[in-house]
């Protein structure tokens, strides 16, 4: 309903439900003029589209019954505002008062005794009479579960408890307990992503057979205190904020200088900082940590997601682009921390949650001055000595600078003098077509020697040798070598070929911007001009020539232009044999192209020695200067993003437009939680960073029920594979119900307990017995309950694409654990040619023997292993992976060389007396039975141990866990 | 539903109280590897897709859509919009096409002459006119003419149909991106991406020039060896898939490895060329002298045999992504429209008309829709200083051919100028709503939960273009 937003604030408010109680009182005589006036109007000439029997309901509006227009449509906002016809919907609707949104569609007005009809019922209180629920409830009001205060009181006292409770409403039990293999298998992975070594298995089963609640207490402990720890977890939640390593979009680029936003997450994880302060530092690090490099490093979480950073010139064009950039920040952070899809009040007030369009530009306010880009993030004393190290260079290198251009002034006067005297008598070049004419000579090579090309600003490179360097760049479309009888013999088409250096490459496209495009007898693609900018040009056989031509423009004939600079001073050089060359025509008797290049022409002949030495001496210590400075290190930047005082208000985007402001919105809190947390409003010209860090607050305020309730699912679905609620960044009504709504409270009460540290939650939840039952298939839970939501077994599960790749290279004894973090490794081969490419690598070599979460993870990138196993495109938040099972899948771990050197690696570490026995305890930490040893050793006798290995390195045991 | 699903259901059921059994094993296992059994909401007119795709933005007015008075007012501004700013700046004059138009096939459809052979086939094809996009930014563009979202992380349409249909052929791919020698079109994977749909909808990447990813080992085998190991790896799992009872994902995986050992026959001989005759490689033009030209061609074929083989959904580029020169890779013809397009139309023209008519030669396009596809249009006026054209995101064209489609259609149209859709404007919703209708789904109630909101390829918006269905 398009219309629903006019209404404002007024209905927002809430008063419309204060009306109620006094309108329905009235509705006593109203109900024979709603029988006799009012149904049968609806009936005709609405409930067509709008009723339980509609074949397609438009709008979401019901109209069948009276909570029906109370709830409205998908705007959100009742239908009929009883006593108040002008404000109400359906009032407007039908007396057309907008254009497009004109009832019934499509056909005339309904006539005006019945509008007046409709217009008194709304005026008398709205009177219905028709009680019921219209259908099932379709959207979630104020009253939703997710958006009441979190339990504080609780009938059970361990996780356990609240398990088993479920269980036993469904006739069901719990598993025994898993055996110790099991156990310590499932604990390590679960907290470190790794499989356990053989020693530590065989360790802890002696201890768990002692006593199996220390043992698994001390198991908790050491697997929580190791750095694998936040290796782990810390890949669970750069999936839920969309961390990825290049931009998207049309150019892709990649940015290398993000990587210390995941360290700081994994440090973070490790070092158990409390949540609440890390979510603070994710959106206000630069403001609570400001020169703090540690701190400040957090709120890169806001520019790690993708933008478009394409040039686009057309306005309306980039107010959209800026508009997307931003929602990214308010999705994401809707999602990631509260549970919210704010995104779906981006053109309307949400379809499903109690949510105004307004909120989702309430966030908008608080991101308004972010920019993506990188900064400078360093400590106070980083900053102060690169000042003192820099101040003095800088201010010698200013000197330098004006000493040589006081020179070059005095220099240029006399040139000018100078060239008075001269004269050229031959035009400019031109860059669309410029001819050399010159006795004809027999050549078999030619030669074009570039000395300098149209770029207008710089000075030509120094001399070598009192001879003039060649000038690399410009371009040049066609090269033309005219024999006397008019043949171009430089074609390729004549058996003519080309050499000389490129200036760009496109790797994947090897003919680009190559030398041969220069007699490929089209105008169309340019050779790039290189370093040495030389064109060598070899006819098929010796010819009688005596002319050359050069163009740099593009299709002849039409309005084209040059495109990049053009050479204009030039020699023409010709051979018979390759080693004598002669010179035919040089550009020196032309008209200079510009004013700098007629000094050029002129300079060696008005410099005077001693300014020649002078400037030699000062661009010697301008060298050094330099070459000091360049050694100072550079203050540490990375991809942090730039905070800007918004230079505009922020403005509601009618229908999601930019172009269409609607009313001016605040830095606020969220309508949607008005009730339970409390709010702040800042000024709409409210400092930029002071914006954010409010947010925050009241993101993680202890009255706001939804942070450690998603934060605590979040947990509990790393553990046990679904999380009590199954979307777990959508805590609204069209997200899943929670399967046990009183532990996730609990959960959250605990997380807050303890601080909103997670280690003690997550010991919790390890050491309860539903996570340490076997996960044992059994008939009766299967029938009831197939995916174990209610944890009647352990569920098992597949290893994650990062623990796969990590648990091959373990296997093979390849991985490589420290130095933790830094620079990404990459599966790919990057190339850049104004947009970028990844290819993926067919080797993988030892630098990338590290971790996966230490994968430079590229959007819109394929990577062998990562991306078969759902490794997600991280266009978006990915707070649930899928979990997928493909023949590429087996192509890749069956096929790639990955495989291959690990399978060998693992050959030589099982080489001995009892391979088999070697394999199967390195890879599953057991004794092979006697059949799957005999096999074994039949199949090494036959075809090897590295055939074997790789047969071990496919196997569904080590890719699946208990 | 058909009596084996039946089955397959009975089968499940039984699953999940813990039998097993060979066939059992076999039918759910394939439920996990190829998903649900797939379901039309009607009866479909198409059964597969080809999608041929120009990046670069492949200019109407100079290929599709005549403008005649764009030729009598060259070189006098567009009425009213002197000096628009575009995508790259400022706009000149009017500019004509340097090519002229020429009727073509009963319809006498007005066709460019520089696409001699495609003009053979417009008595099959209905053009969409009045397309118009939401973005004039190619990534964007690209991406949102396969997913209908600007944004990328959305499913591509072939993706959506993969998840809707499932395969018609197991052992190959149910959606190939055949990409161009040129390289990848812009945004490159987020293409045939499949979002947030599970990954065996992604589509996976090969052409004459790139085989399948990984489809054969490195090195030689030893004799037996790469048995020997499948027949070990099958030993082990299924020991330990008797030990877990209840994971039919176990299943599943060894199912998937004995797909792999499909598909690595099936792929090679299927991307085999050499066995077509040689009046099928003259007609594609594979030995043409122009490498570009040839290499197209040769995926021309490709697509062919591979929709002869059942895969579901195909996607063919024509060209690539854009570069430093602008239009050098791709149709992104800002200041060189005649150069440009003399270099790209020649690669295009020939080996796509062959496709089509190999297609119909064979009775392939009583079951394949065929699509040709461009991110948006180009802009009547010349770009400022330059023979090119900027982009224009508010008139282009598409067209539709084979199962389904009414053929010597032109649906839709362009103001005088071309500048802007004017009439039954058409947009890449209503685009996929119609091709969603083709293959026999309801593009409304094709959805897939993720993050909040119940999904569809066409967002909120498509209405079925019925004009073009025959």
């Amino acid at each position: 309903m398009k219309t629903a937003t006019a209404l404002g604030n007024f209905l927002r408010s809430g008063a419309l439900w204060a009306l109620f109680p006094a309108a329905l009182s009235a509705a006593e005589d109203g109900a024979a003029f709603f029988e006799a006036k009012v149904r049968p109007v609806l009936i005709k000439h609405c409930h067509e589209c709008h009723s339980a029997d509609a074949k397609k309901v438009k709008g979401g509006l019901l109209l069948d019954t009276r909570a029906g227009w109370q709830r409205g449509g998908d705007s959100g906002l009742p239908a009929v505002v009883p006593g108040n016809p002008d404000e109400s919907p359906l009032i407007r609707a039908v007396r057309h008062v907008e254009e497009d949104f004109a009832m019934p569609p499509r056909q005339p007005k309904l006539p005006d005794a019945v509008i007046a009809d409709l217009v008194a019922w709304v005026r008398m209180g709205a009177p219905d009479p028709r009680d019921g629920n219209s259908g099932e409830a379709r959207r979630a009001d104020k009253s939703w579960w997710s958006l009441q205060p979190v339990a504080r009181e609780f009938r059970h006292r361990t996780i356990d408890g609240f398990v088993d409770e479920a269980l036993a409403a469904k006739g069901l039990a719990r598993n025994p307990p898993a055996d110790a293999r099991t156990l310590i298998r499932r604990m390590t992975y679960d907290l470190t992503g790794l499989p356990p070594t053989p020693a530590e298995v065989a360790e802890f089963a002696v201890a768990h057979a002692a006593d199996p609640d220390a043992a698994a207490a001390a198991l908790a402990d050491r697997l929580l205190a190791s750095p694998r720890y936040g290796e782990r977890w810390g890949r669970h939640w750069l999936d839920v904020v969309r961390f990825g390593e290049s931009n998207g979009f049309e150019r892709n680029f990649i940015i290398d200088d993000l990587w210390p936003f995941r360290d700081w997450v994994i440090r973070s994880l490790n070092d158990d900082k409390p949540f609440d302060r890390f979510i603070t530092e994710h959106l206000a690090g630069d403001v609570i940590g400001k020169n703090r490099p540690e701190i400040e490093v957090g709120s890169a979480f806001l520019v790690a997601g993708p933008y478009d950073d394409v040039g686009n010139q057309d306005p309306v064009a980039k107010a959209n682009i800026r508009a997307a950039t931003i929602d990214d920040m308010i999705v994401t952070t809707g999602g990631a921390f509260l549970g919210l899809t704010v995104g779906c009040a981006r053109c309307h007030h949400h379809k499903f949650d109690p949510m105004p369009t307004e909120d989702y530009y309430r966030l908008r306010a608080a991101f308004e001055g972010v920019t993506h880009g990188r900064r400078e993030v360093a400590t106070v004393e980083q900053r102060a000595a690169f000042a003192d190290a820099t101040k003095p260079l800088n201010k010698r290198l200013a000197e330098i600078n004006a000493a040589v251009d006081r020179i070059e002034r005095a220099v240029a006067v006399r040139a000018k003098e100078l060239l008075k005297t001269r004269t050229f008598p031959r035009p400019k070049i031109d860059p669309e077509l410029t001819e050399e004419t010159f006795t004809p000579v027999e050549a078999r090579f030619v030669r074009f020697t570039v000395l300098d090309n149209t770029e207008a600003p710089g000075r030509p490179p120094p001399r070598v040798n009192n001879r003039r360097a060649t000038r690399a760049g410009g371009r040049l479309t066609e090269f033309e070598v005219w024999t006397t009888d008019g043949r171009n013999v430089a074609l390729a088409a004549s058996g003519g070929r080309a050499e000389g250096a490129r200036g760009a490459v496109a790797e994947d496209f090897p003919e680009a911007y190559g030398p041969q495009l220069c007699i490929d007898g089209r105008h169309g693609e340019q050779w790039f001009i290189g370093n040495p900018a030389e064109l060598t040009i070899t006819l098929a056989r010796p010819e009688m020539i005596d002319r050359v031509t050069f163009s740099n423009a593009k299709g002849r004939g039409l309005m084209d232009k040059a495109q990049g600079a053009t050479p204009c001073e030039y020699e023409v050089k010709i051979s018979t044999d390759g080693n004598e060359w002669r010179t035919v025509a040089t550009s020196f008797d032309r008209m200079p192209w510009s004013e700098r290049h007629a000094l050029e022409r002129v300079r060696g002949e008005v410099i005077m020695p001693e300014e020649e030495k002078e400037l030699a001496a000062l661009e010697r210590e301008r060298g050094q200067v330099q070459a000091a400075l360049n050694k100072v290190p550079k203050l540490p930047q990375m991809w942090a993003g730039k905070f800007d005082q918004p230079a505009e208000r922020t403005f509601v985007h009618k229908g999601g437009e930019p172009m269409k402001p609607g009313e001016v919105v605040r830095p606020a809190s969220l309508e949607i939680l008005s009730q339970v947390t409390p709010a702040f409003a800042l000024a709409e010209d409210a400092p930029e960073g002071a914006r954010r860090l409010a947010l925050a607050r009241w993101i993680t305020a202890p009255e706001n029920p939804l942070t450690p309730r998603v934060l605590a699912n979040r947990i509990w679905q790393h553990h046990f594979g679904t999380g009590i609620v199954d979307t777990p960044s959508d805590f609204g009504f069209q997200g899943g119900r929670p399967s046990h709504p009183e532990l996730l409270d609990f959960l959250a009460t605990r997380l807050m307990a303890h601080g909103w540290r997670l280690k003690p939650l997550h010991r919790e939840i390890v050491l309860s017995r539903a996570y340490r039952q076997s996960g044992a298939f059994r008939e009766d839970g299967g029938r009831a309950d197939r995916d174990a939501r209610l944890l009647w077994r352990f569920p098992p599960r597949r290893l994650s694409a990062e623990e796969v790749r990590d648990t091959m290279l373990v296997t093979a004894g390849r991985l490589r654990l420290e130095p933790m973090g830094g620079p990404g490794f990459r599966l790919y081969k990057y190339t850049q040619n104004n947009v970028s490419t990844y290819f993926p690598l067919d080797a993988h070599g030892p630098e990338t023997h590290r971790r996966a979460v230490y994968h430079q993870n590229a959007r819109a990138s394929v990577v062998d292993v990562l991306t078969d196993f759902d490794l997600p495109d991280i266009a978006f938040a990915a707070p649930r992976r899928a979990n997928t099972t493909t023949p590429l899948q087996a192509l890749t771990l069956l096929n790639h060389r990955f495989t291959f050197d690990l399978a060998a690696a693992l050959a030589e570490r099982i080489a001995g007396s009892d391979p088999v026995g070697a394999a199967y305890s390195i890879a599953f930490q057991r004794v092979p039975g006697a059949e799957e040893r005999a096999a074994g050793e039949a199949f090494i006798a036959r075809h090897g141990a590295a055939a074997f290995s790789r047969a071990i390195l496919n196997a569904n045991e080590l890719l699946y866990l208990d | 539903m058909t009596p084996p699903d039946l089955a397959r259901r009975h089968f499940l059921g039984h699953m999940t109280t813990g039998l097993t059994g060979v066939a059992l094993a076999r039918l759910l296992a394939r439920d996990l590897v190829a998903g649900p059994v797939p379901r039309t909401h009607f009866a479909p007119k198409a059964r597969q897709v080809l999608q041929i795709f120009c990046p670069g933005a492949a200019s109407h007015i100079d290929l599709w859509d005549h403008k005649p008075l764009l030729g009598k007012f060259d070189g006098t501004p567009l009425p009213g919009a002197e000096g628009e700013v575009s995508f790259q700046g400022k706009n000149g004059n009017l500019m004509r096409s340097p090519w002229a138009f020429a009727p073509a096939g009963r319809s006498g459809k007005m066709i460019s002459t520089l696409l001699p052979r495609m003009a053979g086939h417009v008595d099959d094809i209905a053009f969409l006119h009045g397309m118009s996009s939401r973005t004039n930014t190619h990534g964007p563009g690209c991406v949102a003419m396969n997913t209908c979202f600007t944004r990328e992380g959305f499913p591509s349409a072939g993706s959506w149909v993969s998840h809707a249909l499932g395969s018609l052929n197991e052992n190959l791919p149910t959606y190939i991106a055949i990409q161009d020698i040129r390289g990848e079109p812009p945004n490159g994977k987020a293409n045939w991406g499949n979002g947030f749909l599970p990954a065996q909808h992604q589509g996976v990447a090969m052409s004459a020039q790139q085989p399948l990813r990984n489809l054969v080992r490195p090195g030689e085998p030893a004799p037996g060896e790469e048995r020997a190991v499948r027949e070990h790896l099958a030993f082990m799992n299924r020991a330990h898939a008797a030990e877990h009872d209840g994971n039919g994902e176990l299943l599943a995986r060894m199912e998937a490895y004995a797909l792999a050992a499909r598909m690595q026959l099936a792929a090679p001989e299927v991307s085999d060329l050499a066995g077509e005759p040689d009046h099928i490689h003259r007609l594609y033009g594979t030995g043409d002298a122009n490498p570009l030209k040839a290499a197209y061609a040769r995926n021309c074929l490709l697509a062919r045999r591979f929709l002869e083989k059942g895969v579901r959904y195909v996607s063919l580029y024509c060209a690539s992504r854009a570069s430093a020169v602008d239009g050098l890779l791709n149709w992104d013809a800002h200041k060189t429209l005649k150069a440009d397009y003399e270099r790209h139309a020649p690669v295009f023209d020939q080996p796509t008309a062959a496709l089509l008519t190999d297609l119909k030669q064979r009775g392939l396009l009583k079951d394949v829709l065929v699509l040709w596809c461009t991110e948006f249009g180009r802009m009547p006026t010349h770009q400022e200083g330059t023979s090119g054209r900027d982009h224009n995101p508010d008139a282009f064209t598409t067209w539709m051919m084979g199962a389904g489609v009414k053929g010597g259609v032109s649906h839709g149209a362009t103001d005088d100028f071309g500048r802007r859709a004017a009439v039954d404007v058409t947009s890449v919703y209503d685009f996929y709503a119609t091709v969603l209708h083709l293959l026999g789904l309801d593009h409304e109630r094709l959805t897939y939960y993720h993050n909040g909101a119940n999904r569809r390829l066409t967002d909120v918006h498509g209405h079925v273009i019925k004009p073009v269905l025959a």
